[in-house]
Parts: C-alpha cells; sequence; structure tokens
C-alpha cells in the first residue's frame, strides 16, 4: 500500500515500515490505541541527525495538529552543514 | 394580518456553523496556516453565531413579523453544540500525546534499526546514514526521521 501511495505521489525518499511498532516502541513514540480502529500508532515525530547519527534537533509536537513546517526543517538542516 | 417572513437569518447562521466545523476537515487542515490556528474558523463560527444572534432577537422581539420563535433556540443550541465540539477537538483531543519521556534526545545518537522498506527491503539506519544518493558520491550530510501518526 505504501509503495502505490509513493508511486502516485511521487515520494523520492524512503518510507519504511514498523507494523509491529518495534522501532516506534525503541524510540518511546507509542501513542496505544489511538489508532482509528484501536491499533497502537505512532505519536508524531521528527529527528534530524547529522552525518554520525548524533540527534541535532528533535520535534515530539504537543498537539499532533501542529507539525513542523517544512521550511523549519530545512533551516535546521542548514546549520548542520 | 401580513404573513410572517422567514427568518432567513436563523438558517443562515445555523448553516454558516455547521460549514464552520465541517471544512476545518475537508478544507483548512490541509493548510498549516489555517491549520495550526483554526482562524478561518472561528470567524465562521463569530458570523454564524451573530446571524443567530440577530435572528433570534427578530424571532422574540418582532414575532409578528418573524418566525422562528422554536426554531431560533434549538438551531442556536445545535449550533453551540458545533462550536463546543469544534473546540474540545482543537484544545484538548489533539493534544492528547503520550509524553515520549524515553525518547532520544538532542545529543544522543539515535537508536539503530532495520526495517523493510516500500519493496520489503531491510533498510538499517546505518546504511542511511553512509549510503550515497543516486547523485553524489559523499555520504548523507545527515537524516531525517520521521515518524508518521496513523495506520495504513
Amino acid at each position: 500500500m505504501s509503495r502505490d501511495l509513493c508511486q502516485k505521489a511521487g515520494y523520492t525518499y524512503t518510507f519504511l515500515s514498523d507494523p509491529k511498532a518495534e522501532v516506534i516502541r525503541q524510540y518511546d513514540l507509542l501513542h496505544p490505541g489511538a489508532g482509528v480502529n484501536g491499533q497502537d500508532i505512532a505519536r508524531p515525530a521528527e529527528f534530524l541527525l547529522d552525518s554520525s547519527g548524533v540527534i541535532r534537533w528533535v520535534n515530539l509536537t504537543e498537539d499532533f495538529r501542529v507539525r513542523a513546517r517544512p521550511e523549519q526543517i530545512i533551516e535546521e538542516a542548514k546549520a548542520l552543514k | 394580518m401580513t404573513p410572517r417572513r422567514w427568518n432567513w437569518h436563523l438558517w443562515a447562521g445555523f448553516v454558516l456553523c455547521l460549514i464552520a466545523l465541517a471544512s476545518y476537515f475537508f478544507v483548512f487542515a490541509r493548510f498549516p496556516v489555517t491549520r495550526d490556528v483554526p482562524w478561518a474558523n472561528f470567524l465562521l463560527f463569530g458570523t454564524g453565531i451573530a446571524f443567530l444572534f440577530v435572528g433570534v432577537k427578530h424571532a422574540f422581539r418582532e414575532p409578528q413579523q418573524y418566525r422562528g420563535k422554536i426554531a431560533g433556540p434549538i438551531l442556536s443550541l445545535l449550533s453551540l453544540l458545533a462550536v463546543g465540539f469544534f473546540c474540545f477537538l482543537i484544545f484538548y483531543q489533539t493534544r492528547q500525546l503520550p509524553a515520549s519521556a524515553g525518547a532520544p534526545r538532542i545529543g544522543q545518537r539515535a537508536p539503530e534499526f532495520v526495517l523493510p522498506d516500500t519493496n520489503n527491503q531491510p533498510v538499517s539506519l546505518s546504511s542511511l546514514l553512509s549510503t550515497p544518493l543516486a547523485n553524489s558520491q559523499a555520504s548523507p550530510k545527515g537524516v531525517l526521521l520521521v515518524f508518521y501518526r496513523g495506520y495504513w
């Protein structure tokens, strides 16, 4: 399903699938039961890593309607050099 | 006796409030500028409530000219419920998120993982950090990890 979405929308970035929420739990982002049918889903989060894998910027939004704007992330990414 | 006029203010106000509620999900939530603070919807609600107020005033102060003594309060109540529901969603419901105190912080190394991509090929975080992009030789300068809310 993700593949169809990516092809239709023309996304070029890597889309990964975490059906058992393993990485979601590893990163402590689990939102139990919040899915449409009561599934466990992730709360939204973005992590900007530098080339050595160290986290340089985190966005753990307090309100899932309000996300980081792309321009904001690009500014942070530029600062990574 | 002249026939009483249709109290269009009441209905316009009510319809505006319904539009104010529905349009957030269908229209305004698509654009960050109207999604983050739903000012467009507050404007619509405000205008709708104003019309309802005028309509109720007509119905009770000029009952010989305007209808709506029953419809007025009912439509007003329904509209206030719509406003209340909207505010509940916007100011409470969407903030109900877990604390995520254990999430990795700035300065920490992001935990390594391996997950399948859309072609079912395993992709590791370390490979994302080291594999050059299609049109360059150098390693990537970084990786943006985005965790999406939702399930599909």
